[in-house]
């Protein structure tokens, strides 16, 4: 409950300074876009060239790209602190979250948090509803709801690996640059995993689990049932991921060094 | 003695830092096997600190002052050694302990740097979960004793240091701590601003009996505020105990500084002390030499009277050690007899 009241707070502190900067907003969310049908863009060509991905339609690959954005906009819009080593460590401001009686990861969420990216939600549902159409796909009244926590088990899934990622910056201040590497793995949970080989269907499963961000959730939603086992683990496997993180993260703050003055 | 708001014993905080090897075939074996050092900020040290004391805690860069504070505030894991602040272990029940601190980085800033000041206030106020009317009464008489009412709809970068330091001290108290932290609070400001600062900090002293730990460079702030000073050296305290005691061991009395038309030699002028309760030092000049005497009408005027009635003397000065010198001292002679 505080931390609901806490959240809103900062949620209309943060739509107060971004009004006052209308014009940088606006191009954030343009930008966004822009990306987005770049992405669209490539399908699009890739499939001009051929008819099936693996067995995967053009139109099912549409969708699953439409439902990725969805967990993406969520992760994008809170959890992605790939700046947080050199913010909050080598900079010191670690120290100050640290004297402030709410949990330490939850701060840096609310000072970090990006709420444009949500725009992207709206994209993904509309990629969703066009790729939906076209492949004549029946809705239960049931399916919202698996949707809502299908999202938000993918959206865990990212923001799992990427508070583990931040969490070794306690252990190592050095400058790392595995964040903008992991945005390109995390690119590769939008296609279906049985294109690509053994090892790094594997890796995007169990280790850096992508896979469950796109592909696996949305199987369910295509009516693919071969794929159902991994569609329903994805809830699990995201708070799994984002516990451990937490857990990695808890420990971390303890061997916070603090900036040298 | 009133009950323990701080109590440290045997605190140590040791830092492992990898040195690197030379040249390339160096940053090789750096790859396989590191060589660590230990290098130990905090030595070993203990204190306690009672309710309402304000105490100066001063040292220079590097002395463990820093090291130690973030101890006590939660912020680092004390590699050994017990920390109780306010009766709980600061790093294991942070969210809990840090309710009852207040804390003022100097060089950092607790505000919100793009919102009005009174946002800052408002958000810090959930964050700490103030009721209303607590916060309303508390925090109506700290404005008005910073004299920060008309800075309040102002977004914090558009505020002087001077303006945003007084904000910041108003922000750390929001939830009316028993325990104030303050690292550098006077840091470049001018002397006004510092005036008011220390008269609020008194009376919020004497108002809630606040407890008030504050690293300075500035020692005008501790000979101002503090009866008590802990001194800190190489991660060691080298001294506790009342400023007006370290001023008694070392700095009560003055310094004749002579400087002779003649040569003349330390064995010469010792007679010239005899009796009296004062000791020649070798001034920096050929021929200038120190009287420490102590702070005594009589002595003084013996002194001066024995040195100029046996020696010809081109120059007279008469110096009070002031606390700066003092301590100066103390960290160039590394020792303390008090």
């Amino acid at each position: 409950m505080k931390h609901a009241t806490i959240f809103l707070l900062y949620v209309s502190q943060y739509m107060k300074t971004r009004l006052t900067y209308r014009i940088d907003m606006a191009m954030e969310i343009m930008s966004d876009l822009l990306f987005q049908a770049v992405n669209l863009i490539f399908i699009l060509v890739v499939f001009g060239h051929t008819n099936m991905l693996s067995g995967w339609s053009r139109d099912e690959i549409i969708f699953i790209y439409g439902f990725f954005l969805v967990p993406f906009a969520i992760f994008g819009a809170f959890f992605n602190i790939w700046d947080f080593n050199e913010r909050y460590i080598v900079k010191g401001e670690m120290d100050r979250i640290l004297t402030r009686p709410v949990h330490s990861l939850f701060q840096i969420i609310l000072e970090r948090m990006e709420l444009e990216s949500l725009f992207g939600m709206i994209t993904g549902i509309a990629v969703m509803i066009y790729a939906g159409s076209r492949l004549d796909l029946s809705l239960s009244w049931y399916d919202p709801f698996v949707f809502l926590v299908m999202v938000i088990g993918g959206a865990f899934v990212y923001a799992g690996i990427f508070v583990l990622l931040a969490s070794i910056s306690f252990w190592s201040d050095s400058r790392t640059s595995i964040m903008p590497m992991m945005y390109n793995i995390g690119n590769y949970g939008r296609y279906p995993v049985d294109i690509y080989n053994k090892v790094i269907r594997f890796i995007l499963t169990w280790i850096l689990p992508f896979a469950f961000v796109g592909v696996y959730p949305s199987a369910y939603f295509l009516g693919r049932e071969e794929w159902y086992g991994y569609a329903f683990l994805t809830p699990v496997i995201g708070f799994a991921f984002f516990a451990i993180a937490i857990i990695m993260w808890n420990i971390g703050v303890t061997k916070y060094r603090g900036a040298g003055n | 003695m009133g009950k323990e708001v701080i109590e440290v014993q045997s605190l140590r905080k040791d830092f492992k830092s990898h040195s690197s090897r030379s040249g390339l075939k160096g940053a090789f074996r750096d790859l396989f096997t590191r060589n660590y050092k230990v290098i130990s900020a905090v030595k070993d040290i203990s204190f306690t600190v009672n309710e309402g004391e304000m105490v100066g805690y001063i040292g220079e860069n590097g002395a463990g002052k820093s090291t130690s504070i973030k101890m006590l505030t939660g912020i680092l894991t004390p590699t050994s050694g017990t920390v109780r602040v306010n009766g709980m272990d600061p790093h294991k029940e942070r969210e809990k302990f840090v309710r009852s601190i207040g804390v003022v980085f100097g060089q950092r800033s607790q505000l919100w740097w793009d919102i009005a000041v009174q946002e800052s206030f408002r958000l810090l106020k959930k964050v700490y979960n103030v009721p209303d009317d607590v916060y309303n009464e508390h925090m109506n008489h700290v404005i008005e004793s910073l004299d920060i009412g008309p800075l309040l709809d102002k977004p914090v970068r558009k505020l002087s240091l001077g303006q945003r330091m007084r904000c910041e001290l108003a922000a750390a108290l929001l939830h009316n701590p028993k325990l104030l932290f303050l690292d550098e609070p006077t840091i470049g400001l001018d002397v006004l601003v510092k005036l008011k600062i220390r008269n609020f900090l008194k009376e919020i002293n004497e108002k809630y009996k606040t407890t008030i730990l504050l690293t300075t460079h500035d020692l005008t702030d501790i000979e101002a505020l503090c009866e008590r000073v802990v001194m800190l050296d190489e991660g060691q305290i080298i001294y506790d105990g009342k400023l007006a005691k370290l001023r008694s061991n070392w700095g009560e009395g003055k310094q004749i500084e002579f400087q002779f038309g003649e040569n003349v030699t330390g064995d010469e002028l010792q007679p010239l002390l005899k009796e009296l309760d004062a000791e020649w030092t070798p001034g920096d000049r050929p021929n200038v030499y120190v009287a420490n005497v102590v702070n005594e009408e009589h002595v003084i005027s013996e002194v001066i009277g024995r040195v100029v009635a046996a020696h010809r003397i081109t120059d007279i000065k008469i110096h009070e050690i002031s606390t700066e010198e003092i301590i100066r001292n103390i960290y160039e002679e590394g020792m303390l007899n008090g």
